[in-house]
């Protein structure tokens, strides 16, 4: 009998484990939107950040043992980031959706093109790329004063 | 104009193989090269290939991953001869 090659998209994939920051703005939402559809296609397994933020042992182990650690955060805060840093976990991808060209709020509206954008940037390695993240800057003073997360002041 | 690297892309034609056709199309658009991009999608072919896992890629011949999706900086590894 002769054996046939099949479809075996995800055989060889490495073990990846997805943090969403799943914050409440649009961007937020849409990481976390983003990360079950990335878990759907086999890309990795979505996790909670929530949990890793608050230092639970198995999860952090798991994290540590993932052939790679991909976080989605929504805005220039990056909370899941931080929390990762804080809690020894390295990304091997970080992918932050307003440097995607994604506007955060004012409105909680999304597209499926903003979560197959995201999606897509993830299977690409986007956030694999060398770059310098400018911290957020918390102007106070002046009309240009925001919060520094990008909102424009609005969340 | 001048064929540099001929890359085949092997896959039945599932939305994970469009993603595996997608992140080579960037790469090489991304490394301003000139490349012929083939799609083998028929498994007679796939198989005169040797290649028992999908998607796949073959650079020149060489197989350069079986069995999951090259993200584009590694697929650029390939390209650029780093690995």
């Amino acid at each position: 009998m002769i054996e046939t090659p099949t479809c075996s998209c995800g055989a060889n994939e490495p073990k990846r484990i997805i943090f969403p920051c799943a914050g409440q703005a649009n961007v937020g939402q849409l990481t976390n939107l983003a990360a079950v559809q990335l878990t759907e296609e086999g890309y990795g397994s979505i996790a909670c950040v929530a949990l890793l933020a608050i230092g639970t042992e198995t999860l952090i182990a798991n994290a540590k043992n993932a052939d790679e650690v991909v976080i989605l955060d929504g805005c220039p805060m990056l909370c899941a980031k931080k929390i990762a840093d804080a809690q020894g976990v390295t990304a091997a991808q970080h992918l932050v959706m307003t440097e995607l060209g994604i506007t955060k709020g004012p409105s909680k509206n999304y597209t499926d093109d903003d979560i197959e954008k995201i999606v897509s940037a993830c299977w690409g390695g986007e956030g694999k790329k060398e770059k310098v993240v400018a911290k957020p800057s918390k102007k106070t003073v002046g009309p240009d004063s925001d919060c520094g997360c990008g909102c424009g002041d609005s969340c | 104009m001048k064929i540099m690297v001929t890359i085949e892309v092997l896959g039945t034609g599932c939305p994970n193989c469009k993603r595996q056709m997608s992140n080579v199309e960037t790469a090489v658009k991304q490394l301003g090269i000139t490349a012929e991009i083939k799609k083998i999608e028929e498994i007679s072919q796939i198989m005169e290939r040797g290649v028992m896992m999908l998607p796949a890629i073959i650079i020149d011949g060489d197989l350069k991953v079986s069995g999951r999706i090259a993200d584009v900086p590694e697929i650029k590894k390939f390209l650029t001869g780093g690995a």
